[in-house]
């Protein structure tokens, strides 16, 4: 027998459209579409990237001025947490090692931790910080008062002059601020061991020295240079793109400043199983 | 050319007769769904200073936009300098663009360079044979018609309005294009300030011969500077002639512009 199912009424189709299933359907669906549209625009934007950055012509001037702002200005706040950093980590631990006799291997334990992980790490996010959201704000408020248009109708490619220079300055700059940062790190701890102990600094840089394998220290610095070119190209990337008006700007900045320790955190991890199979 | 507030009497040429420079048959352009040039058609003359009016959104900006090449053309024709765009290799075109000037809204100055970097930028940008002695005395030549010799070293944070404008006329003008496209020189301009714009504005067709579309709301600025007025309505050439014919225009909407 056929039955004939009856047309909802305009309340129910009301209460169908608005069903926690289909709402959370919805949802979902634009969430994921979305996700999927920026990381192709990301991928379009990284690939771009690659076929300007060996076009000429080569920007040396900017790269340059680029790399003193980015490097140079970061010296400060990175050697400030580089040190308390080292500092707290030394304070920290010293009262677990000390309840299993295990002082003498303070230095080797906090030269590992900083060299390894913890300097690269956080330099890193703190360098999102400052860089990220400095690249996406410029390049925002570049964009909304058509400073990147000018430069266009000047004979000049902004992507080239712009993008390329501070993503090739990030790359660059990171692994050295890396450096500086383990170092004062390294000095901070040597601060904080004397803060209750009276270790020389010969001996402390010594105890360091003998603990440290290669092995430690290039997997770390490699992955400084992915690090500096994710947050560098994420920047660039979320600014370069913003929306028209002030409220892009801020939206580029915290988005890039987001986005890129997010992706410092996931190449970290991708890093460390590659490394460890390596060692393995 | 320095600019002074009190000389406020601007005399215009009459309607220029040169050949035509810009060419523009069935021109389309849309956003998505959104058609914003239906279909131009346009000739504009050399010499010659053409204003664009009509209301906010009916495709002004990116008429100009289309002359420049920020923004590519849909559909129909567009012939600059004798040279039709759509037959050009990308090299080609870079070479035509360099002949045209555009001066921003809102000036679009460098905000992390001084005003003599501003100027600096676009003629090391177009050549690297420019000795140091040669720039300088073409940037300090670019302020003095604007009348900003004394404000060189400072950055465009440091300026006024009107200012900004002119220094990016200036900086527009210091590779001396062939076509200048102004996209709303004096808007958010006191009227004192307006006039001198549109005094630079025929100063520069008068100095260096060249051919101008001025993108208006200023129906003061219009009326002094324009040699053709053109009004664009929902995508297409609606009206055009002098100032004097469309102020008495027999269209009430057209009429209503300058009232």
């Amino acid at each position: 027998m056929e039955t004939i199912k009856s047309q909802p009424s305009k309340n129910e189709k009301e209460a169908e459209e608005h069903s926690p299933e289909i709402f959370h359907e919805t949802i979902a669906d634009s969430i994921f579409k979305k996700f999927f549209l920026e990381v192709t625009s990301l991928t379009i934007f990284t690939l771009r990237f690659f076929k300007e950055v060996f076009k000429p012509p080569y920007e040396f001037n900017e790269l340059m001025k680029q790399s003193f702002l980015i490097g140079y200005r970061s010296l400060p706040l990175v050697a400030i947490t580089g040190f308390i950093i080292g500092l707290v980590l030394t304070i920290q631990s010293r009262p677990t090692l000390a309840k299993f006799g295990a002082e003498s291997w303070l230095p080797a334990m906090v030269a590992v931790s900083i060299i390894r992980e913890i300097g690269p790490v956080i330099t890193a996010l703190i360098f999102a910080g400052k860089v990220g959201s400095g690249i996406g704000a410029e390049l925002a408020s570049m964009n909304v008062t058509e400073q990147i248009d000018a430069m266009q109708v000047s004979d000049t490619n902004p992507f080239n002059y712009l993008v390329v220079t501070r993503v090739v300055s990030a790359t660059l700059m990171l692994p050295v601020l890396v450096v500086f940062a383990d170092a004062v790190g390294l000095l901070g701890s040597f601060v904080g061991v004397n803060l209750k102990g009276d270790v020389s600094f010969y001996f402390y840089f010594s105890q360091i020295f003998q603990s440290i394998e290669f092995k430690d220290l290039l997997p770390a610095f490699i992955k400084t240079f992915f690090f500096g070119f994710a947050i560098g190209l994420i920047g660039s990337y979320k600014g370069y793109n913003s929306n028209k008006g002030t409220v892009g700007v801020g939206k580029a900045a915290n988005s890039a400043v987001v986005f890129a320790s997010l992706m410092v955190f996931i190449i970290d991890m991708i890093a460390v199983q590659i490394t460890s199979m390596f060692q393995n | 050319m320095p600019t002074d507030t009190t000389d406020i009497e601007i005399k215009k040429d009459t309607q220029p007769k040169g050949h035509a420079v810009v060419e523009m048959e069935h021109l389309k352009k849309s956003f998505g769904n959104n058609t914003v040039l239906r279909d131009i058609n346009l000739i504009i003359n050399e010499g010659e200073n053409l204003v664009v009016l009509g209301q906010s959104g009916t495709g002004k900006s990116v008429l100009i936009k289309c002359i420049v090449g920020l923004i590519d053309i849909d559909e129909g024709k567009l012939i600059i300098l004798g040279k039709n765009i759509s037959e050009l290799k990308n090299k080609e075109l870079i070479e035509l663009h360099k002949k045209i000037g555009f001066l921003f809204q809102s000036g679009a100055l460098y905000d992390s360079m001084t005003v003599r970097e501003n100027l600096e930028f676009p003629l090391r940008r177009q050549s690297d044979s420019h000795s140091k002695e040669k720039m300088d005395s073409l940037v300090k030549e670019a302020l003095q018609n604007v009348g900003l010799s004394e404000a060189i070293d400072k950055t465009p944070s440091e300026l006024s309005g009107g200012m900004r404008k002119r220094l990016g006329l200036a900086r527009t003008l210091i590779l001396k294009p062939a076509i200048m496209l102004y996209d709303e020189p004096t808007t958010g301009l006191d009227p004192i300030t307006s006039k001198e714009i549109s005094k630079l504005i025929l100063e520069v067709q008068k100095q260096y011969n060249t051919t101008s579309v001025i993108i208006t709301h200023d129906i003061e600025c219009a009326r002094l500077t324009a040699n053709r007025i053109i009004v664009i309505k929902d995508g297409i050439c609606a009206a055009e002639g002098t100032y004097d014919d469309l102020v008495k225009s027999s269209d009430a909407w057209i009429r209503s512009f300058f009232e």
